[in-house]
């Protein structure tokens, strides 16, 4: 499997009244194509700087990050913009969404805005409305964005990562504002993206998330401390109570 | 602890509160100068004429004898409770030369003062009484002399019959009963000893010698009977009549009013706005503070003591700020009259006091918002989810715009409210200019030139020395009319010549006396002109009337009137009534064939020239450039420009609405940015949103820019569709009280109001817009994270 996200040496500092923070140190990272990568750690460790880093929403201060064949770090703020764009999917833990545009809108306004699409509105609403279909929310499409759960926001927020077929998905904290059942939910779409070959990159504290993912790196202090490989799931109950056992064992040992 | 929350607060919220400073500052300094120049300009002119010394009535007459005879007639008058005599030169331009030999053009008669014999005060451009003149020096008054651009400084020579001196400009002067633009005279003041100097040409000087007269009574129209039979009136009237005469001036003032009362709404409009915009930002910290116990009464506390902070420093500014802007606005007002009010830092301290507290108010009313936020907002970012009220129609996927257009439309339309607000804001600064440029079209275009009861002609002459020499019986309009068509003929531009002609005659109506201003013209049929009622005058004993005169004398279309025509007594039927602002709507017009003797002329308007061959306009406009090198003067007009010359506010209207203009781009500036940067800081989160899922900088900025050029263009549409109407309800009044009587036709210079102004508003919105957006390049994609 050929890697699509791949950093060397990565280091992120931020200057606060004059003090260097180094808040990522020389993180050498690879995910590979059809991975779904956890990333766990103590609060204040890096996880969420990380992924921003990785996924070109900020800079970082030295080191390489290569996603699919290009070097991130190389590139301007529009040609970034536009990875992004294209290449990438993003879910966040506040489910962020434009407040004026209806829940079908905000899905479907990347791919609008995407040059790379050339269907016609009629075509990209449909293929919003499908998703919605497969994510289950196909009947809050009209609605206001405040007119449903936040487990049906979290989910639209998916669909909108997935409208322009990103190569990745980088999520942060994608289930952090949800009940458990709504996480469940959300985790078992985003196993289902996985599978279907999307590669996926999350940061969480929940280690119920992290069991479901083929991989979970620790962070601790801006620095890999482990990793743990827990291979795909299989999707079972049985499953994944021994991968959660298999996880506390693991964070056990890394101090969590 | 209020204070410590207060002082984080100011430190943490620095952007808004910068903001809502800014628009107190405005707001305090509109309130303070505006309602300042309300008073100033209300009771401006009374305040002048009785600064000024003016009496109840006045009379100007020509001729030494004739002044005697008013002299006598006002002393057996026994309505005239007292009166004073002012001795007057009357002089036409020739007898006023530069030292570079050139003439001066002004308009109108030039009356020549002793300073220490006048019978009012004068004042000095700094508003101070003139008392002393040095000999050698002279002060001008009247609008045509500003015109003339004559300044301190500037040399003249000025010759009465063979006696000549030479007199040096000390500044220019203010003159309550003629300084008005349409009264359109000016008078020369000198010391003593020039002026007993001017008197050694005995003859000369007795020629054009006569007097004005300063009357004060309590009945008006008992004295108007008993003065009817003084002869040589040149110009005589009330002091309403006075007050009226300054109706363009206070045109500009009210136009200023309606610019100070507009730029006030828009603050306070504005102002209420950043309060709500503010409160409604502030969700969590309201949730918290009532999550941990704090009640209604104590959180209102709190915004009620940040924003009296924010408003007594904002008023303070706002004060200090409204004293030179209100200097501003009165001088713009009119450099004719003193205006001013003593009482004008207190006013403006109280204005500021009454901002603050209307802005308190205001406060109190809006956090009424803070009962309605729970401690569950704190955690819900606010909401609630109980909206039921769908906020855009639109659908990204129906749209045929692009992402960042649907984006920028659909916030306008969801954000009703905002939006709302801010078109109201641009419409009123669109309007303001557009009525402005409208009524200087109007103006500018000769529009009003039937107001003046004048015919079109192809050219209109000025010549001063001639009307004086006919009103002095030392020329006739016949041998005048005949050396102008000569001299149009030795040019190769045949063409006719005539004169329209002013006479003060006693009338007798309903058994009373009044002496009446009559405008004629042999050579003109009385069928040439707009009626508004009745038929023209058809034969010579059919006259036509003002509404005004109508009203004065109590008769209209079919009564009988009695006119004393140089002694001889006739009736006459009134057959028509016309509406006019000569002798600001008093006056009245005889059958052209009425023969009325050259010395009871009283004033002209200039010669009219009406070329044969009946040319185009760059022929005629040739023939006139040509025509004033063959005259020598510059008073040889097209009909705008006789019209601009006659109503003399064109010039000063032209400054107003360049300084609206300005100031109207001032506050779509302020509101622009203001806006924009409050919006900016509530949409952080969807800005870093965008950028995450891909938006370029770009994007952003124009999403954000072109939301206000939607605001805008709304506005302008608005204003197109109001602007006609608008001009008719703010401007109409101010015409009719100079003494027109139907609805005005306005001239629309369709490129400048609907394009060139609209244009200009349009670039500096977008520009500021976008100017301002530029600040989104600061959101990052990763702030997502850290956005609460």
């Amino acid at each position: 499997m050929s890697a699509v996200l791949q950093t060397k040496g990565l280091c992120k500092t931020y200057i606060v009244n004059k003090r260097q923070n180094n808040v990522l140190k020389n993180i050498d990272l690879t995910i590979d194509e059809g991975e779904m990568v956890a990333v766990m750690g103590p609060s204040g460790s890096g996880k969420s700087t990380l992924l921003y880093c990785v996924s070109g929403m900020d800079r970082v201060t030295s080191g390489e990050v290569v996603f699919d064949g290009k070097e991130t770090s190389s590139l301007s703020e529009n040609e970034l913009a536009q990875m992004r764009l294209d290449e990438m999917g993003f879910i966040f833990q506040q489910m962020y969404m434009m407040k004026n545009l209806s829940v079908l809108d905000n899905i479907i306004l990347p791919a609008v805005k995407s040059k790379k699409n050339h269907e016609s509105r009629k075509e990209t609403e449909e293929r919003g409305r499908k998703l919605m279909h497969r994510l289950g929310i196909d009947d809050v499409g009209r609605n206001d964005i405040n007119e449903v759960s936040g487990g049906q926001l979290q989910r639209a927020c998916i669909c909108r990562s997935m409208i322009n077929s990103p190569k990745m998905i980088f999520a942060d904290e994608p289930t952090g504002a949800l009940n458990r059942s709504s996480s469940d939910e959300v985790m078992n779409e985003l196993i289902s993206l996985n599978r279907d070959g999307t590669t996926i990159m999350c940061v969480t504290h929940d280690m119920k998330v992290a069991a479901r993912c083929s991989r979970v790196i620790y962070i601790v202090d801006g620095g890999i401390k482990g990793e743990n490989k827990l291979g795909s799931f299989d999707g079972t109950e049985a499953e994944l109570r021994k991968r959660e056992r298999n996880m506390s064992n693991w964070l056990m040992e890394m101090g969590w | 602890m209020w204070l410590r929350i207060l002082k984080k607060d100011l430190k943490r919220k620095k952007t808004m509160n910068v903001i809502l400073l800014l628009f107190v500052v405005i707001c305090s300094m509109f309130a303070a100068a505006s309602v300042n120049n309300i008073i100033t300009v209300t009771g401006g002119i009374d305040s002048y004429l009785d600064k000024a010394g003016m009496s109840d009535y006045f009379v100007a007459v020509n001729g030494k004898e004739n002044s005697e005879e008013a002299d006598r007639i006002l002393s057996g008058s026994g309505n005239a409770k007292s009166f004073r005599k002012e001795a007057a030169l009357f002089i036409a331009s020739d007898d006023l030369i530069r030292e570079n030999g050139k003439k001066i053009d002004l308009t109108g008669a030039v009356m020549v003062h002793d300073i220490a014999d006048t019978a009012i005060n004068f004042f000095d451009e700094d508003d101070n009484v003139l008392k002393d003149i040095k000999k050698g020096k002279m002060y001008i008054t009247g609008s045509s002399a500003r015109a003339a651009k004559i300044k301190a400084g500037d040399k003249f020579t000025l010759s009465v019959g063979n006696t000549s001196i030479e007199l040096e400009v000390e500044g220019l002067g203010k003159d309550a009963l003629l300084g008005s633009p349409m009264a359109g005279n000016s008078r020369i003041l000198l010391s003593s000893e020039d002026f007993d100097k001017l008197k050694s040409d005995e003859n000369s000087f007795n020629e054009k010698t006569g007097a004005i007269f300063y009357v004060d009574t309590d009945d008006t129209e008992g004295l108007e009977s008993d003065i009817s039979s003084i002869p040589g009136v040149l110009i005589k009237g009330g002091r309403g009549l006075i007050k009226t005469s300054y109706i363009m001036s206070m045109m500009i003032a009210v136009i200023v009013l309606v610019v100070s009362v507009g730029l006030l709404l828009v603050s306070f409009v504005v102002l209420r706005f950043t309060i709500k915009f503010t409160i409604s930002e502030e969700f969590r910290e309201i949730g918290v503070m009532k999550a941990i116990g704090l009640r209604n009464s104590s959180i209102r506390m709190l915004y009620l003591v940040k924003y009296l902070g924010i408003s007594l420093v904002g008023a303070a500014i706002g004060f200090a700020g409204s004293i030179p802007f209100g200097r501003i606005l009165v001088k713009s007002a009119s450099g004719d009259i003193v205006l001013g009010n003593d009482g004008t830092v207190l006013i403006s301290i109280l204005c500021c006091i009454g901002v603050v507290l209307v802005i308190m108010l205001f406060c109190w009313g809006s956090t009424r918002k803070v009962k309605k936020l729970s401690p569950i907002d704190a955690v819900r970012n606010g909401q609630t989810g109980e909206r039921f009220s769908r906020r855009g129609s639109f659908s990204l996927g129906k749209s045929r715009l692009g992402s960042t257009g649907f984006l920028a439309v659909n916030d306008v339309v969801s954000e009703k409210k905002q939006y709302g607000i801010i078109t109201a804001i641009f419409t009123l600064c669109t309007l303001i200019v557009m009525v402005l440029g409208v009524t200087v079209n109007t103006l500018d275009g000769g529009g009003f030139r039937y107001l003046l009861s004048v015919t079109e002609s192809d050219a209109y002459y000025t010549d001063l020395v001639s009307v004086m020499d006919i009103m002095g019986g030392r020329e006739t309009i016949k041998n005048a009319t005949e050396k102008i068509e000569k001299t149009l003929e030795e040019n190769n531009m045949h063409g006719n010549a005539f004169i329209e002609c002013w006479y003060v005659l006693p009338i007798r109506a309903n058994g009373k006396s009044y002496q009446i201003s009559f405008i004629h013209c042999s050579e003109t049929k009385a069928s040439d002109y707009e009626y508004m009622e009745g038929s023209a005058p058809a034969k010579a004993d059919e006259i036509a009337v003002t509404p005004q005169i109508s009203e004065k004398i109590g008769a209209g279309i079919g009564d009988h009137i009695m006119i004393d025509i140089d002694g001889k007594e006739s009736e006459y039927i009134i057959t028509a009534i016309f509406e006019s602002f000569d002798n600001l709507g008093e006056i009245a017009r005889l059958h052209e064939s009425v023969e009325l003797p050259d010395h009871l002329v009283t004033n002209t308007f200039p010669f009219q020239i009406d070329f044969d061959d009946d040319p185009d306009k760059k022929v005629t406009e040739e023939r006139i450039e040509k025509l004033r090198t063959v005259f020598g003067t510059d008073k040889v007009m097209d009909t705008p420009a006789f019209v601009d010359d006659c109503m003399g506010v064109a010039d000063i209207l032209r400054p107003v609405r360049n300084f609206t203009f300005a100031l109207a781009l001032i506050v779509v500036v302020l509101i622009a940015v203001l806006m924009e940067r409050s919006f900016i800081s509530k949409e952080k989160s969807e800005i870093a949103l965008m950028k995450a899922v891909g938006f370029k900088n770009k994007s952003v900025m124009l999403h954000h820019t072109i939301r206000f050029a939607i605001a805008m263009l709304a506005a302008i549409i608005i204003a197109c569709v109001a602007v006609v109407p608008l001009t008719g309800l703010v401007i109409d009044p101010v015409f009719r009280i100079a003494g027109a009587r139907g609805s005005i036709d306005y001239e629309i210079n369709a490129a400048e109001v609907f394009g060139l102004y609209p244009a200009i508003i349009l670039a500096v919105t977008i520009l500021s817009a976008a100017f301002t957006a530029l600040c989104t390049k600061m959101i990052k994609a990763s702030d997502t994270a850290s956005i609460e």
